[in-house]
């Protein structure tokens, strides 16, 4: 009996297309190495670089090819993985009318160093960051909670917080019983 | 040193503002740190709204989430919902009909002009001149009837599906939506009248808050702020999505960047609201409103950010899929988040007074800074 | 606009004569938008989402509904309880209770658009205040017969 072939299950992967033009080759040589990879994923660009050259390569594009709009600074956390935290980074050029993503992985516990030298928008979101995931920035002016109080245990957008942990926590202590959520 | 030595030689003050101050539209605290009438510093203190979005949306089906994101700016509810449902059509690879899109554009417009009049209504209370806040609310009431009509809820309208709309227009929709465009350019008139040459609405804005364009790029502002200061940074220009492109209408620019440009700024949008308000009502194309969209909703694995101009700036949903039902990540990127970072470089040198009126014309929605 | 003419408008408060102009036109009975409320309850449109209602079968009074679930499954605040109990003779589910938590509920209407049969259906009531949070979860009953708004005297 011949073997039906089997139908192709989900990719397991981002099924990215690799991103070729100007941008990336003058990426890549400027940083060589450091460049992991530049793909290309529902017709939006981005790079993916090694930890330390992620404020290297936006103070280069920002000086070098006009991205001088930093969008947004987030951050993606994957807890199976060695590296754990996946920082990115949106970035805009007016003059291209142009955005594209630099991303990179560190893991738990390591301190990467702020985007605030090079765009001040970094600042609160940085903070932001650090209030949801965790993760420290070195150099940034002021490192500390943002949308949550100070005494808050825990940083929420960590896969492993539950989304009904705090209030769980709540009920126990104040009101001595079990939360029925 | 004495008690009254400290006291007459220390020239600063630390006064606290809000969270509950009727100016700051919602629980912001803002402290300054005064010299006399002048401000040498601030810090804003948010979160006291902070329900957790993201988080959710991570708990979410991408369906189910939907109505959430209205809740975040909860005066322009319309365009968060538009941005979602353009986000996940990214990563999915849906496009929604052309019927479907000329009406987004139609609600979303909409919801700008009931945006900006609320803007319009709440600055001038904060300013001093009462009047104008009633005239805006009986405008944006018509708009909110139109909401209220076409999808059954006139603030946090849920009124878009992934994919393109839940519900058909309604008899008379188009009448309803010109009889409104009509009606709001002569209504527009009449607060120009009201404002734009009074003495003291022109002399509290003048001036006030200036932010120039390197500094916007700078602090990541968008929206009208950055277009008062220069920069013809729109979107709907930029990038067009659900089908602006075949709309004429021009973005409106000022140089100063001070309060009273971003004043006129807003006022000039809603006349290129009602342009292309006009325009996209005579030509609602026949057809579907909904694209085949699977019962079962799982993006494949993979990212996308797809951002729209929204009333208050360019606001930008980052949605990471790992190909099951719920998204692994939804990042909101809150256009009156960045904007509001700016204030600290808008009320430098300020007086105490303007920071009221700046804080009234950066237009922020606590809600989204908060989320 | 010249030095003098300036100078004539801010002598004469021209500005503030021209809003006062402004008001005055508005102040005529047709401007008139305030709604008397609650003597006059204003009329909200057709696809108003408010109060839920069970449907009953108007022929014979019986429910609509046929305890499929979707409904609680299609909520995001997951605030619907279906019960249901399989009938020996018909072998079909028999609804035996429904709860649903109008307090916790954003009118979204996902639920009504899950509803296969149009049993459950946002209504045109808005007066949902109830002097507790237990009488926000209303049960099978006050789903069928809707809430009592207090009518008022005008
Ligand atoms: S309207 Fe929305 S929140 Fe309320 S019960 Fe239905 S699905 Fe749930
Ligand atoms: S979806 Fe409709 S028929 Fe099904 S359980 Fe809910 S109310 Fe009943």
């Amino acid at each position: 009996m011949p073997e039906e072939p089997k139908p192709a299950g989900p990719p397991t992967q981002m099924a990215s297309t690799l991103w070729e033009g100007d941008l990336p080759t003058t990426v890549k040589a400027a940083f060589g190495e450091r460049l992991l990879e530049s793909a290309c994923y529902v017709n939006q660009n981005f790079f993916v670089v090694q930890a330390d050259a992620v404020i290297p390569l936006i103070e280069f594009l920002k000086r070098e090819v006009d991205f001088d709009f930093l969008v947004d600074l987030t951050a993606v956390d994957y807890p199976k993985r060695a590296e754990r935290f996946e920082l990115v980074y949106i970035l805009y050029s007016y003059s291209r009318n142009e955005r594209i993503r630099v991303k990179t992985s560190i893991a738990d516990g390591v301190v990467p160093a702020t985007a605030t030298t090079v765009h001040t928008t970094a600042n609160w979101l940085e903070r932001e960051v650090f209030d949801m995931f965790g993760i420290r920035f070195a150099g940034h002016p002021e490192m500390k909670r943002i949308l949550l109080p100070e005494e808050w245990v825990g940083h929420p957008l960590r896969k492993e917080y539950g989304i009904t942990q705090m209030d769980n926590n709540w009920v126990k202590e104040n009101l001595g019983i079990e939360s029925g959520q | 040193m004495s008690t009254a030595e400290t006291f007459l030689d220390s020239s600063e003050l630390v006064l606290n503002m809000g969270p509950q101050h009727p100016s700051t539209h919602g629980v912001l605290r803002v402290i300054l740190k005064l010299d006399g009438e002048k401000v040498i510093g601030t810090e804003c203190v948010i979160g006291y709204l902070h329900r957790g979005v993201e988080k959710i949306g991570e708990n979410r089906t991408y369906v189910m989430f939907a109505p959430y994101v209205d809740r975040m700016d909860y005066i322009s509810a319309v365009s968060n919902g538009l941005g979602y449902c353009l986000a996940v059509e990214q990563l999915g690879g849906y496009v929604a009909p052309p019927r479907a899109q000329t009406v987004r554009v139609i609600l979303t417009e909409l919801n700008r002009i009931a945006s900006h009049l609320l803007w319009l209504g709440t600055h001038a209370l904060d300013v001093g001149a009462i009047t104008p806040l009633f005239y805006t609310m009986r405008e944006r009431e018509e708009v909110l009837k139109i909401f209220e009509n076409y999808c059954g809820a006139r603030l946090t309208t849920h009124a878009f599906r992934i994919g393109g709309l839940q519900y058909e227009l309604y008899d008379g929709f188009e009448d309803q939506v010109r009889v409104f465009c009509e009606r709001m350019l002569t209504k527009l008139d009449e607060y120009e009248e009201l404002l734009t040459g009074n003495r003291i609405w022109v002399n509290r804005l003048t001036g006030v808050g200036i932010i120039n364009a390197a500094d916007c790029k700078r602090y990541g502002v968008t929206g009208p702020l950055m277009r008062a200061a220069g920069v013809a940074a729109d979107l709907r220009k930029l990038q067009p999505y659900s089908g602006y492109e075949q709309y004429d209408f021009d973005i409106p620019t000022r140089v100063n960047g001070d309060s009273f440009d971003r004043y006129v700024i807003r006022m000039e949008e809603i006349r290129q609201s009602v342009r292309i308000l006009r325009q996209a009502v005579e030509r609602i194309p026949t057809g579907p409103v909904m694209a085949k969209v699977a019962k079962v909703l799982k993006p494949a694995i993979g990212e996308a950010y797809v951002s729209v101009e929204a009333p208050k700036g360019e606001l930008g949903y980052f949605i990471v899929s790992d190909g099951s039902l719920h998204p692994y990540r939804m990042r909101v990127r809150p256009p009156s988040f960045l904007n509001l970072q700016a204030l600290t470089e808008m009320c430098k040198g300020a007086l105490v007074a303007d920071v009221v009126a700046i804080i009234g014309t950066l237009d922020i929605v606590l809600g989204e800074v908060d989320r | 606009m010249s030095k003098l003419k300036q100078l004539f408008r801010t002598f004469f408060l021209v500005d503030l004569l021209e809003g006062l102009w402004v008001t005055f036109r508005n102040q005529h009975p047709k401007h008139i938008y305030t709604e008397q409320y609650p003597s006059e309850r204003p009329q909200v449109a057709e696809r108003y989402r408010g109060a839920p209602r069970l449907n009953n079968n108007p022929e014979n009074n019986e429910t609509l509904c046929i305890s499929c679930n979707l409904c609680a499954i299609a909520c995001p605040e997951n605030l619907i309880v279906v019960g249901w109990e399989r009938n020996p003779e018909t072998k079909r589910k028999d609804l035996i209770q429904f709860t649903y938590d109008v307090s916790r509920c954003m009118f979204c209407g996902l639920c009504e658009d899950a509803c296969p049969v149009d049993a459950l259906e946002l209504t045109q009531d808005f007066e949902l205040a109830s002097y507790t949070r237990e009488g926000q979860v209303w049960d099978r009953q006050m789903l069928e017969e809707g809430p009592y708004p207090v009518k008022y005297k005008s």
